[in-house]
């Protein structure tokens, strides 16, 4: 009789995919290239195109409806060079555990030859921040299929025209809060921390990252650790959007940096438990960069140019708040009472 | 009894409002000569990305059946004015995958009229668009392009000044008497008036113009299509006679997108120092290898973003500029390998022509600066 069952151990074999120590190591091949009808500029294409360079020839990509589906593979068309599969706004968690649950089962059966394949399921903010996000958990709770969720975050619903989102951040025009005269701030609430609550919410879980692709070798190499790691991992990727955030798309590399500078977007991974600053966000934290005021982040964007200087002042209180009294600066809020 | 219809071709969000303003202007404009008008944007164009051309129309009828006549139809295919918002389009636009490189004169009837801003020569844009089998006008309004983004529009009266060329190179549309008639601002008013005045207009011969065909595919039909809708995935790599030991990657042969830009980067492969930040952060990987380790920029992938600008470390090493300083898309390592001190002398006078626009938004109260700094 054929042996059928096998050691929980080999199901977590990774693939080896190691550090890329400077942009001179990075490998020159694509798997996500030329050719898709996304904006000029466009920051999650290249985060699109980062995350497949980092995770290799031998990967499954899956996708959640949102810019990087429509804007990739519009009537019979694909920039793709891995196998890449569509799924629902809310599953992209659900996709990922079902596709290592498939790929395991095919290679049980002999219908496959046994290898580590890379799956990576991508969402943006709606899908994962909101609709997707409890099927995000029960993938993250699965702790023995190696996956990894990667958020592309937009802080909008950029597909369909810039609608708030869960990820919107605090006075932003959008389709749905577009201001008045009577009323200029028509979004009010806070951004959802997401990468987190992710992290802090699911113990079994044994690596959360935040990125930017303006730090590219950074973002390839957290991918790349979430990969090889073992289990479903996250990573959240905060990506400008020159049509909703409304700038010249020539400075999505500099707003990306800004938004780290500011302190509006700590650069931090979780790896089993242990929260690590990483860029310039370990010397906000450790003091030894002090961080550029908010005001230049949001005056050079369409989207901010309604607030007045009393809105600035309490985005950048909140900010503040966020370094200076968080219980983990930058990452976990709460304060002992 | 008559019909007339406008079309509008536009850069993607960078227009979205300027052409939605001419089109609901010439809605009320023939509201107020008692007739029917109809403004719309084009479903396949949605979303709209920044630079990628899309579509607007305004139809225009005397009776309710010649209307729904009219919009019985995809798109309004017989039009006797088309708007080119921005001069570059002249080049062919390429909307979304599969729909090929269209000539700008494609949707307009014979004898009909191609409208533009521009501070280019008839001539010179003759040379650009496409050949037309049948006779056309080309109209040109003195003026830049105007760009602005999605939330904050740049007001700087192109709207008005084109509904004024509008009137006078298609009277039969809407007359510039109605035109005014919907514009309250009185300084607006006075330039759609200096528009109708100044609007030059010349007769384009059949087949006169690019000889260039225009690349097109065979389209799939549902029969042919793959269970599953299964698209196959395209190749990792190239094989480019003379790159060996380069790395061209394989391109989506589909789409693309060159016709999304109106602006190009050139680089200075003499103070490129292959630090590889532009290859690495272009969102369209358009940046080829070549065998000695520099990076050329394909011009049938760049979309002129102008990221690759924003983060070279080296000063003037790559510039971008205007598009329409180029008539093809041949590389530029390829012509500096030929011959590197004329590409020396071809890359100084390319890069002494800065782009006569912006992207977007830079910064709060930019747009008016940009406007008070504008010669009237």
């Amino acid at each position: 009789m054929q042996e059928t069952t096998v050691a929980l151990s080999d199901f977590v074999s990774t693939q080896v995919l190691d550090r890329w120590k400077g942009i001179k190591k990075v490998a020159r091949e694509e798997y996500f290239t030329s050719g898709h009808r996304t904006c000029q500029g466009c920051e999650s294409a290249l985060v699109m195109k980062l995350m497949a360079k980092a995770a290799g020839p031998r990967s499954i990509i899956l996708g959640a409806t949102g810019c990087m589906y429509v804007a990739n593979t519009t009537y019979y068309s694909t920039p793709w060079v891995v196998p890449w599969m569509h799924t629902q706004l809310g599953s992209s968690g659900s996709a990922a555990t079902g596709t290592v649950a498939a790929l395991r089962a095919m290679m049980r059966k002999g219908k496959m030859e046994e290898e580590p394949i890379n799956v990576i399921s991508f969402c943006g903010d709606g899908g994962g921040a909101d609709m997707g996000l409890s099927a995000i958990s029960a993938a993250l709770q699965h702790t023995h299929y190696n996956l990894l969720i990667f958020m592309y975050d937009n802080e909008s619903y950029a597909n369909t025209d810039i609608q708030v989102s869960g990820s919107s951040p605090y006075g932003a025009n959008s389709t749905f809060s577009p201001p008045g005269k009577v009323q200029r701030i028509m979004h009010r609430r806070w951004k959802k921390n997401t990468a987190a609550m992710l992290a802090a919410g699911h113990p079994d879980c044994k690596y959360v990252a935040t990125v930017s692709a303006g730090n590219a070798i950074d973002t390839m190499n957290k991918v790349r650790r979430a990969l090889t790691i073992g289990g479903p991992t996250f990573i959240h990727s905060l990506d400008p959007c020159p049509k909703g955030w409304d700038y010249d798309p020539k400075y999505s590399h500099e707003i990306g940096e800004l938004a780290v500078e500011t302190g509006i977007w700590p650069l931090y991974e979780v790896e089993e438990g242990k929260v690590k600053m990483y860029g310039k966000s370990k010397h906000i934290a450790s003091g030894a960069f002090k961080r550029k005021p908010v005001r230049e982040y949001l005056l050079r964007q369409g989207r901010f140019a309604h607030l007045a200087e009393e809105d600035i002042a309490y985005f950048q209180g909140k900010v503040d708040e966020m370094w200076e009294k968080w219980l983990v600066p930058g990452v976990i809020p709460f304060a002992n009472a | 009894m008559s019909t007339g219809s406008v079309e509008v071709v536009y850069r993607g969000i960078f227009q979205k409002t300027l052409a939605k303003n001419i089109c609901r202007g010439i809605v009320f404009a023939a509201k107020n000569e008692g007739k029917i008008g109809i403004a719309f944007g084009r479903y396949s164009d949605s979303p709209e990305r920044n630079g990628i051309p899309a579509k607007q129309f305004a139809v225009v009828a005397d009776t309710e059946e010649e209307m729904e006549e009219h919009l019985s139809r995809y798109e309004p295919d017989n039009n006797d004015v088309t708007i080119a918002a921005d001069d570059t389009l002249c080049k062919g636009v390429e909307c979304w995958a599969w729909y090929g490189l269209q000539p700008i004169n494609k949707l307009l009837k014979e004898g009909g009229t191609l409208l533009i801003p521009s501070t280019r020569s008839v001539n010179h844009l003759i040379g650009e668009i496409h050949r037309k089998g049948m006779p056309y006008n080309l109209a040109i309004v003195k003026g830049t392009a105007s760009f602005s983004g999605l939330w904050v529009y740049k007001d700087d009266h192109t709207d008005v000044r084109l509904l004024g060329a509008l009137a006078k190179v298609a009277p039969h549309i809407v007359s510039l008497d109605s035109i005014l008639a919907t514009i309250d601002d009185r300084l607006k008013a006075t330039s759609a008036k200096k528009a109708y005045d100044l609007v030059e207009s010349v007769s384009v011969g059949a087949n006169q113009g690019n000889d260039e065909v225009p690349f097109e595919f065979e389209m799939p039909g549902w029969t042919e299509m793959e269970e599953g809708l299964v698209i196959r995935g395209i190749a990792g790599q190239q094989e480019v006679p003379g790159r060996d030991g380069g790395y061209v990657p394989t391109r989506n042969p589909t789409f693309k997108k060159f016709s999304t830009r109106t602006m190009r980067p050139v680089v200075n492969f003499d103070t490129c120092t292959q630090c590889k930040i532009c290859w690495l952060q272009c969102p369209d990987s358009c940046f080829d290898i070549t065998p000695d380790g520099f990076y050329d920029a394909n011009m049938e992938a760049c979309c002129g973003c102008g990221v690759c600008e924003a983060v070279c470390p080296v000063s003037q090493c790559i510039t971008m500029v205007n598009e329409e300083a180029f008539t093809d898309n041949d590389s530029q390592w390829e012509l500096w390998i030929e011959d590197k001190e004329s590409y020396s002398g071809w890359l100084s006078e390319k890069i002494s022509e800065p782009p006569a626009r912006s992207h977007g938004f830079h910064h709060v109260g930019q747009y008016a600066e940009e406007i008070a700094n504008e010669p009237s």
